[in-house]
């Protein structure tokens, strides 16, 4: 093709690099007072920052609070349900946490004399825009060996806000019966099995769990992390069930809100990150999602939780000035789960140092994805990240690569495969092509790539006599894998004959015509 | 250790791992599954009909040619029943072009298919070396990748073509796909994984290599010790890209999949309707008659600016306003020819040995 392009940068190519505020030194906002802190060429004043910031974030959270828009222009607020913050202990989520209380749970009404709110608790003056509001935490030292626990560390920071509950979560609840008993009311969900070597997720790898395994939530949790293909994949597995554990915890809490404290920054990173993986029909849910977990019947029941980012306009440098300016307790993210490299933390790296020579990267890669949406209706729920999922995955995948021989499509090319390549061909058995009822069809694009693209440094190899299976978390077997034709008791079942016939005697002539 | 034998055969010693899907594979499936999956692309998206005329856009570099290589393999090996040429456009670079083009002769050659080779010069009036010398190496490739899609078109036009295929991979259009988004450009966005684009009145792009690592074309060109063209142009210094380039190989890196999974992410989001309709509708310009979003399209633009001398202050929406204000584009500057899509350029056929 003619296109050119030398990825080694030259000197004079570059952009010129602009000066850090525009015109003036003085606050774009209040015009009186010098400026303390530049964001993207605009100088505010320290008394005229914190306003904005606060400003941007009941922007973006009070148009999604009441259930129905409605028609009024400043319409009460006032919530279906509860609220649930989700919480790292980063920089974000620590802003979100303050800037909720002090929006929406430090004002306590007027008392009277007897102690009560003035006019009644039912008094709408009185009324919250939530009744309650719940802190979620997902300890993810249970993951990794020798990784110190800091729930009690994050439990006191959350004290520090009387108006929050904390409800600590592990990240073995993934794997926890018991936890899943406790949020879906469900108490007998099989555990799934999968084997994780094979090619295509076959479902003669799946397995319904013993009770005598024995394996505790923990070991189950280090043997899923252990079994994925690259460090992208543990890094991307960990995010999914942290979301999906307080997805869960908030809808059975009663929560009509989920808010996350992503940054513009993160958000940015994130939605690049997963573009990178495969993870595009999402990526409106990956901005803002209305939740509901399938019921049993298949149908999403009508308490929908909204998951929303307030702080999707507040860049990570706003919120670090934010933090400071307002004495907001950081206790910071566990170093250790950070260090897992892959692509969420390359991307990371490329949109950070990116901003610094390119400094609206952040925000443009946030506006442009709120500019776009699945291009076809889903076709059902991810069994895995519970996300929409997109029809005709595994076509898509065998369109674009022949990985064997014996594929059906393959037919009518098989003549043009060179000679010396057909003497041990054999076509007859189908291998490593799915068969029809696969967990692959019940798993987003994203999903199957975490379990099964490997790193080009080849295939990581079980150890001898380690078994190559591994526990799936514990909503993957929710919802009837039997209803949906993958298990029945243990692995794939043989259909009776008689059962068979019952099926197809509408489409047979019946013998006995012909022997009259 | 005993030799790994191929994946896909089980008979033949592998020889290379496939990037594409991590097997091991021997020589001869390489190219067989390589050569099939082309086929594929094409026959599933039914780009082509028998009897078209089609212009593979050749520049001597490793995609385009390989490009013709397969093109021509599969016309006679499925009889596609096309009549392929070789386009080259002449941008003009001293010490790279000119060395390029040498190797598109000699494909022409070895392909035995017609070739036409236009140039900036004849039609635009300027060459990529004179652009550099007025406006520097800044923003140069904004004026080479304008005039290089016109130029591309009027060739085809000339050719009286039905379609030009370009030899755009797996890992240009991932690229493209992350471009867009970081730089907000949700037309291109839009259009961007599309197999096949058709502007109006104009001749229809495809790319047939859309699923193809570039990984993989390097090593098919190696393997049939192809004849190409490898240095990379003087004047590429498209700083953003460069990023974009090097972003991306760290991501295939990690996971080689994620190239293929960029592209998935690219076909499986569109711009929203809303979004879409506040766009400006396609017309044609005034002055050359090429499709165009404004009254001029961006090559007229391009050249009235180098043409007045503000060449570097048209990159822009905004600068060209600017330009505007100064006043009309006097008479006597030098404009495109009108677009036509009727031959009217002769056809350098290859010499019969």
């Amino acid at each position: 093709m003619l296109s050119c392009g030398n990825p080694a940068v030259e000197e004079q190519a570059l952009m010129p690099r602009r000066s850090k505020f525009g015109k003036s030194k003085d606050c774009v906002r209040c015009r009186l007072k010098p400026g303390n802190i530049a964001i993207r060429h605009a100088v505010y004043c320290k008394e005229c920052f914190t306003p904005i910031v606060d400003m941007k974030f009941r922007k973006a959270l009070e148009p999604s609070v009441n259930a129905r828009a409605g028609t009024s222009k400043r319409p009460k607020l006032k919530a279906s349900g509860n609220l649930c913050l989700g919480f790292s202990g980063g920089l974000g989520s620590s802003i979100l946490l303050d800037m909720v209380h002090n929006t929406y749970f430090s004002n306590r009404p007027p008392l009277d004399d007897s102690g009560k709110p003035r006019g009644g608790i039912n008094h709408p003056r009185n009324a919250s825009v939530w009744p309650s509001c719940i802190v979620c935490y997902v300890e993810v030292c249970g993951a990794f060996p020798g990784m110190q626990d800091r729930t009690e560390a994050i439990r006191s920071v959350v004290e520090r806000y009387p108006s929050f509950d904390f409800v600590p979560l592990r990240i073995e609840d993934a794997f926890d019966e018991s936890w899943w008993t406790k949020v879906s009311g469900s108490n007998s969900t099989p555990q799934v099995w999968l084997e994780l070597s094979k090619e295509g997720l076959i479902t003669d790898g799946l397995h319904v769990a013993s009770k005598v395994t024995g394996l505790t939530p923990a070991e189950a949790i280090r043997l899923y992390l252990s079994s994925l293909p690259t460090q992208t994949a543990i890094s991307s597995a960990l995010q999914n069930l942290t979301r999906v554990l307080i997805l869960h915890t908030a809808h059975s809490g009663g929560s009509s809100h989920l808010l996350f404290g992503s940054s513009l920054t993160s958000l940015s990173i994130s939605l690049l990150s997963a573009i990178s993986q495969g993870g595009g029909y999402a990526i409106r849910e990956e901005l803002q999602e209305e939740w509901a977990p399938v019921a049993a019947s298949g149908s999403k029941p009508d308490n929908v939780l909204r998951v929303i980012r307030p702080l999707r306009d507040v860049t990570a440098k706003e919120c670090a000035v934010y933090a400071w300016w307002n004495n907001v307790f950081v206790i910071g993210r566990d170093k250790q789960r950070r260090a897992i490299l892959g692509i969420a933390a390359l991307t990371k790296n490329f949109v950070v140092g990116l901003e610094k020579d390119y400094p609206s990267t952040v925000s443009t890669i946030a506006r442009t994805c709120e500019k776009l949406e699945p291009k076809d209706a889903p076709s059902g729920q991810c069994r895995l990240c519970k996300r929409p999922m997109q029809s005709a995955i595994q076509e898509w995948k065998g369109r674009i690569s022949i990985r064997s021989y014996s594929d059906d499509k393959l037919a009518a090319d098989l003549a043009h495969i060179p000679l010396p390549c057909r003497s041990n061909l054999d076509t007859s058995t189908p291998c490593q092509v799915p068969p029809l009822l696969a967990l692959t069809d019940f798993l987003c694009y994203s999903c199957h790539t975490t379990l099964t693209s490997r790193s080009s440094r080849g295939v990581k190899q079980s150890a001898p006599g380690v078994s190559s299976i591994t526990p799936l978390p514990i909503w993957v077997g929710d919802r009837g894998l039997h209803r949906d034709g993958l298990m029945d008791g243990g692995a794939r079942r043989k259909i009776p004959e008689q059962e068979m016939l019952d099926t197809v005697a509408n489409f047979l002539i019946d013998n006995q015509d012909d022997k009259e | 250790m005993a030799p790994t034998s191929c994946s896909l055969c089980r008979d033949a010693k592998a020889i290379l791992k496939r990037p594409k899907t991590g097997q091991q594979i021997c020589k001869d499936c390489f190219f067989f599954v390589f050569e099939t999956e082309v086929h594929h692309t094409i026959t599933e998206s039914e780009l082509f009909k028998p009897g078209d005329r089609v212009a593979i856009g050749a520049s001597g570099g490793k995609d385009s040619t390989v490009l013709a290589y397969v093109m021509k393999t599969l016309n006679e090996r499925y009889n596609y029943g096309l009549d392929l040429f070789l386009l080259s456009i002449d941008e003009g670079i001293t010490g790279y072009r000119d060395d390029s083009l040498e190797t598109v002769k000699r494909n022409q050659q070895q392909y035995d298919m017609p070739l036409k080779i236009l140039s900036y010069d004849e039609l635009y009036g300027w060459t990529m070396d004179a652009i550099v010398e007025q406006i520097g190496k800044k923003n140069n490739c904004t004026f080479c990748g304008v005039f290089r899609r016109q130029a591309l078109d009027r060739g085809a036009a000339s050719l009286n073509v039905d379609h030009i295929v370009t030899g755009h991979n797996a890992d240009d259009i991932a690229e493209t796909v992350l471009m867009n988004i970081m730089r907000g450009d949700i037309a291109r966005l839009g259009r961007c994984t599309l197999i096949c684009t058709q502007g109006e009145d104009t001749i229809k792009r495809s790319k047939p290599f859309k699923y193809a690592y570039e990984k993989e074309i390097v090593m098919y060109a190696y393997f049939k010790k192809l004849d190409y063209f490898s240095t990379e142009c003087i004047y590429s210094p498209d700083a953003y890209r460069g990023h974009a380039r090097t972003f991306l190989k760290d991501l295939e890196a990690a996971r080689p999949s994620a190239i293929i999974d960029i592209i998935h992410s690219g076909e499986a989001f569109e711009v929203k309707e809303e979004i879409k309709a506040a766009q400006k509708a396609q017309q044609t310009c005034k002055r050359c008659g090429y499709m165009s979003s404004n009254d001029l399209c961006k090559a007229c633009t391009l050249l009235e600016g180098l043409e007045r001398g503000m060449a570097s202050s048209v990159i822009t929406d905004r600068a060209r306003k600017k330009m505007d204000a100064i006043g009309p584009a006097p008479d006597n500057i030098r404009t495109i020819p009108l677009f036509r899509s009727t031959p009217t350029i002769a056809v350098e056929l290859p010499s019969q040995s």
